[in-house]
């Protein structure tokens, strides 16, 4: 059962659970907001004083991996992997933050929550919401904390000045500072996060010293205090150039960045510096709470090639879902730049292409080419023989939540001892194990209301009992949507699973030209998740005074935004042969913060 | 014409003798005395010096079950050269296997060796599944196996609990031979599992091993469907 905590509440991890390979889920979302997950390692001053350990988008692991971002999944914003017992002795304090990327405030943010996940069971939640926070543009939301014995602390701290406030309550530094960070031995924050070839040089500013020319110049600038999420530049303002520098440090920085289109850096000076964060959590070494007021420099910044691919890992690590695996386009090499993801896909970064170990990665990295006997000879070695080595890659992801991602066409549900029983679309299963018994559901609610009037029933199955289900249908895209309380509306035809818990009805949307006279929709409140299917990869928009969908189209939005039947009419009518001349469009009107999922496949 | 933007898909050198080329395209490296079995209408390009020979007599004897009247689903590739085998955008799975066997299910099959002791059965106790028989085919040895799945296929060890594994047979592509299979109807009125048929069927397996899933209950035959 999880333990719900309140701000400020601390508790043994121990006595949460007996395991130390703990997840560690944050859920942050907000209207038009964009949040930068990350994890501090601090020493203990509190002090961040090896940058290897400021996990965050562009670092996902600590060198001994005990400390691990997983990407979105299973509902959460962000994730991590943090295995304590694996945690070098000089970190004492393992620090979860969300910082605001772009422009807003915290208290624009939704209702979100950090939680503990251990051996596939949720042991701890922190709840919170934007109304708890006012101008903050960082949140400290949790803390892992060695006193004795490891301790969970829900912190719920808000900062002012965003990230580079942090990092300098972290210990950080900003760039043309004179006043030192007081109290800590490692002041002024140089020796700690620079190279130790250069920890020697104490005040120039180390962290801007040209490395090795691994990074392109421009990647060294200290970022503007707003970076923009879809430049994938370090954020640490100033500490992350440097950590991306020294070559040993195990940071993902490509070999060679790939010229990839970047999206300046909002140049907007940075609004909020730094004076008027809020005061550390109480035992930090005070320092007195400095009025910098440096001139961030925003500098157009280079992200290391386009979204950057983690490190590829050597092999599986342990109950862990795959990483996300070697970019198929991965910038080492000299790949011509056609195929290139756009960046700044919202695709789930799991388990979409297989970590190295399978056959060579469909485009070929380099180095994998042997010498060819002939013309066509066939080298015969070429990775591992064996069934085991061939699918690794499809191997089943191990996390024991209750819905896990297997990858993005299967979801896998575990049913527990909650005795929960989830419903789903009739045959979406293709595999259970364990006694699952699948029951009809009566088409007391949806399938009557949906089947009278389109002849085309939406059956369901109730599945109970203990064990796990895998739900798929023909390949389609699979999309998990935890409910925190608030409410959705799903086109019934993309709805292929939820929670029994959820609330639902029926919804029908009417008007003249929709095939079959009404759309259908599902809506869903409460706490649950929803599992939506769409046929390729989906739209989210924003809801504006002009949101227009085709309603073959639309797959779900969020149930406070107002549907409107619009039609417009064509005065060349007899343009298509065949058409009937009038389209029939979906508008959506709701307050800012409302979102329309489309896919791109007319139904 | 600028071919810059498709130069990222030419051919990859040659780095094992079936390997994909993206993710639903199967590239064979053949070499003359190394056939290979594919499905029949699944070549899309070849280079080389590559004959086909539909119907083969090896087999019209083996796969006689499988037939139902038409052509053997199996064509003999042989031949020199670099050859292209697709199933209408499945993705498509290489196995080297290593003294191993594997059974798979007959719609899933794109290619193998042809040195590979390789058998046809019909699924015991069911007779016909999902409109078309459920066929196996049984393959050991050393050497390479194509599999095709629509969507990214998972893995699921069976050995895990006490209890069997359950799977759809539409969704079902291939397995460890060493499992123990059994079908399960299940008449309950109440149990709704299937295409809506109104009957439940499952195959369910036991015993040390794994199952191979794709993500759709389309077990549809197309290059079969094609003719």
């Amino acid at each position: 059962m999880a333990r719900e905590f309140q701000r400020g509440h601390k508790a043994k991890i121990s006595d949460l659970t007996a395991g130390t390979d703990l997840y560690v889920g944050v859920q942050m979302t907000g209207p038009g907001l964009s949040f930068d997950i990350s994890c501090f390692g601090l020493d203990a001053d509190e002090r961040l004083s090896d940058d290897r350990y400021f996990i965050f988008f562009n670092q996902p692991k600590s060198p001994e991996e005990s400390v691990q971002l997983l990407g979105p999944q299973a509902g959460d914003t962000e994730s991590f992997r943090v295995t304590l017992d694996r945690v070098p002795p000089g970190i004492q304090k393992l620090s979860f933050t969300a910082t605001l990327d772009g422009a807003g405030q915290m208290s624009q943010a939704g209702p979100g929550y950090i939680r503990i996940v251990a051996g596939g069971e949720e042991v701890a939640r922190y709840a919170f919401s934007g109304s708890e926070f006012s101008t903050e543009r960082a949140v400290m939301l949790g803390d892992f904390y060695l006193k004795d014995v490891w301790r969970f602390a829900a912190v719920g701290q808000g900062f002012d000045g965003g990230l580079d406030a942090l990092l300098q309550n972290f210990g950080g530094e900003v760039l043309e500072e004179e006043a030192p960070q007081a109290a800590a031995p490692q002041q002024s924050g140089a020796p700690g996060f620079a190279p130790p070839a250069q920890a020697a040089a104490p005040a120039a500013p180390p962290s801007f010293a040209p490395p090795a020319a691994q990074t392109s110049p421009a990647a060294q600038a200290p970022p503007a205090a707003q970076t923009s999420p879809a430049a994938q530049a370090p954020p640490a303002a100033q500490t992350s150039p440097a950590a991306q520098a020294p070559p040993a440090a195990p940071a993902p920085t490509p070999a060679a960045p790939a010229p990839a289109p970047q999206s300046p850096v909002p140049q907007a000076p940075a609004p909020q510096p730094a004076q008027g964060f809020a005061p550390p959590p109480p035992g930090t070494p005070q320092a007195p709470p400095q009025t910098h007021a440096a001139p961030t420099i925003a500098a157009p910044m280079a992200p290391p090639g386009g979204p950057v691919p983690p490190p590829a890992q050597p092999g599986p690590p342990g109950p862990l879902p795959p990483p996300s695996a070697p970019n198929p386009y991965a910038p080492q090499g000299q790949q011509p730049p056609g195929p290139m993801q756009p960046p700044g896909q919202m695709q789930p970064p799991g388990p979409m292409q297989p970590p190295g170990g399978g056959p060579p990665s469909p485009y070929g990295a380099p180095g994998q080419v042997p010498g060819q006997p002939g013309p066509y000879g066939v080298p015969q070695a070429a990775g591992p023989p064996g069934l085991g080595a061939a699918l690794q890659k499809y191997r089943e992801a191990p996390t024991g939540q209750r819905w896990t991602l297997q990858n993005q066409q299967l979801v896998r549900i575990d049913l527990g001892a909650d005795g929960q029983p989830v419903l789903a679309r009739q045959g979406s299963m293709v595999l259970y194990q364990g006694k699952v018994d699948f029951s009809y559901k009566g088409a007391g609610f949806s399938g009557r209301v949906v089947g009278n009037a389109t002849g085309q029933e939406m059956q369901l199955m109730r599945c109970t009992g203990r064990g796990q289900v895998f739900l798929a249908e023909n390949g389609a895209q699979i999309h998990p949507i935890e409910l925190q309380g608030d409410a959705i509306c799903v086109s019934a035809e993309n709805v292929l699973a939820f929670d029994e818990s959820l609330q639902h009805e029926v919804r029908r949307v009417e008007g003249h030209g929709i095939p079959g006279g009404a759309l259908f929709t599902m809506q869903f409140q409460g706490t649950g998740t929803v599992v939506v299917k769409t046929q390729g990869v989906p739209v989210v928009l924003p809801v504006t005074p002009t949101t227009f969908a085709d309603s073959n189209a639309i797959v779900a939005w969020s149930a406070a935004a107002q549907v409107i039947i619009s039609s417009q009419v064509r005065l060349r009518r007899n343009a298509y042969p065949g058409h009937s001349g009038e389209t029939v469009n979906l508008q959506f009107r709701g307050a800012p913060g409302n979102f329309i999922v489309v896919q791109p496949y007319e139904v | 014409m600028d071919q810059h933007m498709i130069s990222g898909y030419a051919p990859t050198p040659i780095a094992a003798r079936m390997e994909n080329h993206g993710p639903s395209m199967l590239k064979v490296a053949m070499q003359s005395g190394q056939d290979v079995f594919a499905r029949t209408g699944s070549m899309v390009a070849y280079e080389g010096f590559v004959q086909y020979e539909p119907n083969p007599p090896a087999v019209r004897q083996m796969a006689s079950q499988w037939l139902t009247g038409e052509g053997a689903p199996l064509m003999k590739c042989s031949g020199d050269g670099l050859l292209y085998l697709a199933d209408y955008g499945a993705d498509v799975v290489c196995v080297n296997l290593d003294n191993e066997a594997l059974s798979v299910n007959g719609t899933n099959l794109l290619a193998f060796d042809a040195h590979l002791q390789w058998g046809v059965q019909r699924v015991k106790g069911m007779a016909k599944f999902a409109g078309q028989g459920l066929f196996n085919v049984g393959i050991t040895g050393t050497g390479w196996v194509a599999l095709t799945s629509r969507g990214t296929p998972i893995v699921v060890d069976c050995g895990r609990g006490e209890d069997e594994t359950y799977v759809d047979p539409d969704a079902l592509v291939a397995w460890s031979s060493g499992l123990k299979m059994k079908g399960k109807r299940s008449f309950k009125a109440s149990s709704m599992i299937g295409r809506g048929s109104g009957e439940a069927y499952q195959l369910g397996f036991s015993g040390q091993g794994f199952v191979v899933v794709q993500p759709s209950e389309d077990s549809t035959d197309r290059l079969r469907a094609r003719g």
